[in-house]
């Protein structure tokens, strides 16, 4: 071990620690608006991922007519309970709002795969596939039961997980895929040799934190967000309804994981199953963060990131084993740190 | 009404207990098409499409079932085959546990097993399993005669951290360690990886001469993009689990020259004509590229096919000795299948006896290297 | 308790099942068998305690792994592979729940996933464990010289388990410490504050499941004679907890239930799916998956419910009268109970109770008023050590208790209602007024599964009987406590009270939302208390309901006491007029 190595080890874990943080931010997000454990988050990579490589190959992937589906079945979901007439009379103008985005998606999907050449157009058909997921999910799995026990909810979630997961393997087969390289740009600073893909990772990913740091703290939706994951109830009584902080929050967390999985696309091989491993390591992450702040889930991935790519190092046979065991010194210093337990009482 | 749902299904289940047997064979068959084995599964399970429906004028049945590459499943799975369908033979599965766990049941059971997959259980456990891929070691020792062949003495190993990597690391230092090629380091990387730098840095650090990956399929592109990226020029070897043309998909230019042992009909059609195995692999790459597209072919279908070719040279002889579903035609398809006739499958050339139950020989290896996009024969 | 006749029909199906069923059905049912363990492991830990465990499958892991190296590497015996797996589990089960429980609920499935992760990466690379080919070759069992290695008789073996484990967790959840483990989910205060180590109990039940999946690891063991890593990774451990959330993770029989349902139907599903659909693919994961969501879009406590509900219902007697509980030895009247002594807490910036001192004597009924917000309840929750001190010191029968927690505070001999009704809404009357008495027993979990405790137990279940009988609710024994109405709701925490034979009584709003004749009958029963040596201390609202009972009235504002004295002189002190009016008399 010289400084070579540790910058060379060092790279890697910041590459791939920014990807993990990114994903931590997404699942404190999500769970402290609507108190989910967001475990099918990974599965949103995967397709954004392998949506991509699909486009890349001239192929319209799968993952359009799951939403196109999604619309469908959401408009069906807020139909359920209304009166014939009145549903009926909803139909259209539902039709036209939750329809509208899927079918946008769809389209320019069909003429992104026509054209494999242009890596913007695929880029905005991805996120525009994979982003309406997420609320789509929300409003299909969650907000039905949106006062159940975090219990449930992450039962649920597990779920969605498998059903996604599933789903991913129809769509896209058994085998890996990998996208072509944004750049294959690379220059050498001292020893290292740094591509413009991993500057491009570490880029994209502050890029999205100070965004969502903006989000948050100056616009009206975020300071609606804050307001819900602060005082549930509170913010219901200023007008915020937690249905649509649910949606936003899962939308969010959708085109992050989207981002995410732009980014691994061309430096991986993703298998329909690849994002559930990869979210974890972004739940660990958050762990260290208490699932509660932003600040400690990003240094918690960081954490990961350097973990993952020392243990791969010196031990690579039990990496995994190492880096998900980094939980149990994590948890045993918030029990040790927590007084008291802080389990909620039903009244 | 769901609890009453719920009853009807239950009553259904104890109802379809119970099965057919006749003047029909039943092939029962357990692999894994989902789960972590899904990639090699679902090329295993397309090579039934090209499996005729009779032999000798006997209809033949396949009862595929599906495990998700678990062993507790497959282990289900088997026993179903052999109590409900009453299975003349077993075959699968995809991963090693998977078939280690069913190889346990043919023998339980006395039913003969065609394992698709390497198993880990000693010869003498072995009486009623009869297996198809090449031995490990048998490919691995191809590799090591290349490596020899170009003056070779270090090698870094990296592999998937599954049975898989196991195999192959254990098949390389069989043969590697009386050629006096050391081993100079050994990493693991698991499929769903998003990066082995780590691995490949310490790879770097011990400077070998080549490079073997125990990856499989196109989870074994990963470490030689690392490799070539991090400007590593050396040769880089593969094994048999890897050969497909994702695999070059996926690894693009960095995998140019990436050499793998293989089974003939991956590189049938630049055999000599003189190989033993040549017109029946290039018939079955035609016959499966034609429903599969070009360039579909595999090994994990060969394995399949040739498990079938086994079968179909044993069955006529068992046809004599007993009736199809029962035990006499179980023993009589074993003892068929033992009996030393040699059956020239699309991996090579079988003779399978009492103390063999594997019978290949060097004939079954080829070295395949990727060249200009393609896996061809690689030229001594 | 309940019919005893669905049990009754279900054992004799599983008892006759080797005769009806084919041979594979045999073995589906050991499968089914093994999974029930596991799943019934889950039910105690997610249905009943409200707590839950992705990582089940790593525990079954250990058991197998434990007696396939016991076996085939040493050659000892099955029984001591038993032995090492339970151990390993145990201690393995106790440091996670040690490590996690403290915290909120989130973070045991979240501790278990990366649990399960890790264990099945470490299965996988350890040589000794045979890496990721695992260990074949493990013997079967062995009983008196009975090779246990066929499907029937591997099916008895596994079902007589089920059967005693089932019979051992229904005896456990119908016992003193069943009713404890029921209140983990979402009513630890309360129990704290009768008595019940609540963080203890958590990591018992943990450890209990986690040994009920590790029982199941070595019968898996034997009974497939063969281990790797790969049915022990997590999505192992997310179908066990699917089986107990579908059958129904509130009851026992919903672990057989689960099991039987997720194993049938993945084997019909494929059967059937790839006709229905012709194509590759995981179908089955996604079928599970929107079943699971849409079922828990219906209700949370799974389908054994709705067989519950077709099933004819057992009639339900009083518990037969035992010996009395033996009783606190009663204070002489007047004797210093309770000294306050300038106690202040605040929550961040605010003073919710300040500089406030009181004294209470033995043998009284003292009320304790104020405007919302004075801080009345805040002095509950100080007295009985649900919250700390800020400043300032509590005696009670002279020995400092401020620095003390409700359970060791509860033991002295003080018991409290809540002010919202804090009780299991759907355990009967009678369970939840056993629950106050907690303390006066003492079996633990291992007799209460064998049903040693039994004398014990209905000495506790007739004081429970007597007390709801003594408060009024002697007609609604066997009533879910949720269908009370709200003012027996609160009359049903008094009587939860009375059961821990209390010296204080801390009464929060006991009167609210009762009628008059019912109020009439609350203050009788409060005077027989007193008589009976019993001090009360109870917050109020009405000031007629206090002015006929109370001896004394407290009145307290801004976490101030501002007047103390008989009701009559309380209630024309100008400063309580003025609080309460805001006006100036």
């Amino acid at each position: 071990m010289n400084l070579d190595i540790a910058l060379w080890l060092s790279q890697d874990a910041i590459t791939n620690g920014a990807v993990y943080a990114l994903l931590a931010i997404a699942l404190v997000l999500v769970y402290t608006v609507t108190r989910i454990i967001f475990v099918p988050q990974g599965e949103f990579i995967s397709f954004a991922a392998l949506s991509l490589a699909s486009l890349q190959a001239g192929q319209v992937p799968g993952t359009v007519y799951l939403l196109i589906a999604g619309g469908i079945l959401v408009v069906a979901a807020d139909s359920v309970g209304l009166p014939r007439a009145v549903a009926l009379q909803r139909l259209p103008g539902r039709l036209i709002r939750q329809m509208a985005l899927p079918l946008a998606a769809g389209g320019i999907a069909w003429w992104s795969a026509s054209r494999p050449d242009d890596l913007w157009l695929q880029i905005v058909a991805t996120l525009a596939i994979v982003t309406p997921l997420g609320p789509m999910v929300y409003r299909l799995a969650f907000q039905p039961i949106a006062h159940a026990s975090v219990l449930v909810l992450l039962i649920v979630a597990v779920a969605v997980h498998y059903v996604l997961t599933g789903m991913g393997l129809v769509f896209f087969g058994g085998e890996g895929l990998r996208s072509n390289p944004y750049s294959s740009l690379s220059f050498n600073v001292g020893v290292l040799n740094v591509t413009a893909q991993s500057l491009l990772i570490v880029f994209a990913s502050v890029t999205l934190m100070a965004a969502l740091w903006f989000v948050f703290e100056r616009t009206l939706y975020g300071k609606a967000l804050n307001a819900t994951a602060i005082n549930r109830t509170g913010a219901q009584l200023i007008g915020v309804s937690p249905s649509f902080s649910g949606q936003l929050s899962f939308a969010l967390a959708a085109f992050i994981a989207a981002i995410s999985g732009l980014l691994i696309a061309p430096t991986t091989t993703v298998y329909y199953d690849t994002g559930f491993l990869i979210s974890l390591k972004g739940f660990v992450g958050a762990t260290v963060g208490g699932m509660a702040s932003y600040p400690l889930a990003v240094v918690g991935s960081l954490l990961v990131g350097f973990l993952e790519a020392g243990s791969s190092f010196w031990w690579s046979a039990f990496k995994d084993s190492l880096v998900f065991t980094l939980i149990v010194p994590v948890l045993l210093w918030r029990s040790l740190a927590t007084p008291h337990s802080e389990g909620d009482e039903r009244q | 009404m769901r609890a009453s749902w719920v009853t009807a299904l239950g009553l259904a289940g104890l109802l379809c207990a119970g099965g057919a047997s006749g003047q029909e064979i039943t092939i029962g068959v357990t692999m894994g098409t989902t789960g972590p084995g899904a990639s090699l599964g679902i090329n295993y399970k397309n090579a039934f499409q090209l499996m005729p429906n009779a032999i000798d004028g006997v209809p033949i049945k396949y009862v595929i079932l599906e495990d998700g590459s678990d062993p507790t499943a497959a282990a289900k799975n088997a026993r179903q085959l052999v109590a409900e369908n009453h299975v003349d033979a077993l075959m699968g599965a995809v991963s090693v546990p998977s078939t280690t766990q069913i190889a346990l049941i043919a023998e339980e059971t006395k039913t003969p097993l065609i394992a698709l997959a390497p198993v880990a259980l000693p010869p003498e456990k072995l009486g009623w399993v009869f297996i198809v891929p090449q031995p490990v070691p048998l490919m691995m020792g191809a590799v090591v005669d290349d490596l020899k062949s170009k003056s070779i003495k270090t090698v870094g190993y990296i592999g998937f951290s599954d049975s898989w990597g196991d195999l192959v690391l254990k098949a390389l230092k069989q043969s590697a360690d009386p050629a006096g090629i050391k081993i100079v380091d050994e990493e693991r990387y698991a499929r769903a990886d998003t990066a082995v730098t780590g691995q490949i840095v310490k790879i770097l650090i011990a400077k070998p001469d080549a490079v073997v990956v125990g990856g499989s399929g196109t989870g074994g592109a990963l470490p030689q993009i690392a490799l070539r990226d991090r400007g590593y020029k050396g040769p880089v070897y593969h094994n048999h689990g890897t050969i497909n043309r994702e695999f070059i998909k996926v690894g693009g230019a960095a995998v140019d020259g990436a050499i793998a042992p293989t089974g003939p009909l991956m590189v049938a059609e630049e055999l000599p004509d003189s190989h033993p195995v040549k017109k029946v692999a290039v018939d079955f790459d035609q016959a499966y590229e034609k429903i599969f597209g070009a360039g579909s072919r595999n090994a994990f279908a060969g394995y399949s096919y040739d498990g079938f070719l086994l079968l179909k040279a044993a069955i006529p002889a068992a046809l004599k000795a007993g009736k199809p579903g029962t035990p006499e035609f179980r023993q009589a398809l074993r003892d068929a299948l033992e009996s030393g006739q040699a059956v020239v499958g699309v991996h090579g050339v079988y003779t399978q006896t009492k103390s063999d139950h594997i019978g290949l020989d060097g004939r079954a290896v080829v070295l395949a290297v990727v060249d200009g996009g393609a896996w061809r024969l690689l030229k001594k | 308790m309940k019919a005893r006749l669905p049990p009754m029909i279900a054992i004799a199906a599983i008892a006759a099942a080797p005769l009806l069923l084919s041979d594979y059905y045999i073995i589906l049912m050991n499968y089914i068998g093994l999974a029930s363990l596991v799943a019934l492991g889950l039910v105690l830990l997610t249905g009943v305690a409200g707590l839950t465990s992705f990582g089940q499958a790593a525990f079954v892991g250990l058991g197998a792994y434990a007696t396939a190296v016991v076996t085939t590497r040493y050659g000892w015996s099955p029984w001591l592979g038993l032995a090492v797996g339970m151990t390993l589990t145990a201690t393995a089960a106790l440091f996670l729940g040690f490590i996690t429980l403290r915290l909120s609920d989130q973070y045991l499935p979240l501790g278990t996933i990366a649990w399960g992760i890790s264990i099945y990466f470490a299965f996988g690379n350890l040589v000794f464990l045979g890496e990721h080919s695992g260990i074949p070759g493990i013997p079967p069992l062995s009983l008196f010289g009975w090779t246990i290695d066929t499907g029937w008789r591997l099916y008895l073996v596994i079902w007589l388990v089920v059967l005693l484990a089932l019979l051992a967790a229904r005896n456990l959840l119908d016992s003193r410490i069943g009713r404890a483990i029921r209140t983990l989910n979402g009513h630890a205060r309360m129990a704290e504050s009768f008595g019940v180590d609540t963080g203890r109990l958590k990591i018992i039940v943990f450890v209990y499941s986690a040994l009920l999946a590790s029982l199941a690891g070595w019968l898996y063991a034997h009974f497939l004679r063969y281990v790797s890593p790969s049915p022990f990774g997590i999505n192992a451990g997310i179908d066990y907890l699917f089986m107990a959330v579908i059958g129904g993770s509130g009851h026992i029989w919903g672990a057989v239930a689960g099991a039987s349902i997720l194993t049938l139907m993945r084997e019909w599903l494929k059967d059937i799916l790839p006709h229905l659909l012709g194509r590759n693919g995981n179908y089955e994961i996604i079928v599970f998956g929107l079943l699971v969501v849409l079922l828990l879009h219906r209700t949370s406590s799974g389908l054994m419910p709705f067989l519950v509900r077709m099933l004819p219902g057992g009639r339900l007697l009083r518990p037969v009268a035992a010996a009395p509980l033996p009783q606190r030895p009663r204070l002489a009247r007047g004797e210093t109970l309770l000294a306050i002594d300038r106690v202040s807490k605040s929550f961040g910036a605010i003073g919710a109770v300040r500089e406030l001192s009181f004294e209470l004597k033995a043998g009284g009924i003292v009320g304790l008023i104020g405007p919302n917000g004075a801080g009345k309840s805040t002095v509950f929750n100080l007295a009985t050590g649900l919250l700390p001190v800020t400043a300032g010191s509590i005696m009670f029968r002279g020995q400092r208790i401020e620095r003390l927690g409700s359970r060791e505070i509860a033991e002295l001999g003080i018991a409290r209602t809540f002010q919202h009704p804090n009780l299991l809404a759907d355990r009967s009357a009678l369970e939840n007024a056993a629950i106050g008495a907690h303390l006066r027993g003492e079996a633990g979990l291992i007799a209460a599964s064998l049903r040693l405790e039994r004398a014990e137990e209905a000495r506790l279940r007739d004081e429970a009987a007597r007390q709801l009988e003594r408060v009024g609710l002697g007609a609604n024994l066997h009533d879910a406590a949720g269908s009370l109405p709200l003012g027996s709701q609160r009359i049903l925490e008094i009587a939860r009270a009375l059961c821990a034979d209390p010296l204080l009584l801390l009464l929060d709003e006991p009167a609210a939302g009762l009628r008059h004749l019912e109020k009439q009958a609350l203050a009788a029963l409060l005077r027989d208390l007193r008589d009976d040596g019993v001090s009360i201390l109870l917050v109020e609202h009405d000031m007629n309901f206090l002015m006929g009972l109370a001896d004394r009235v407290l009145v307290m504002e801004f976490g101030r006491l501002i007047a103390d004295g008989p009701p009559h002189a309380v209630q024309s002190d100008p400063a309580v007029l003025e609080a309460y009016l805001g006006v100036a008399a």
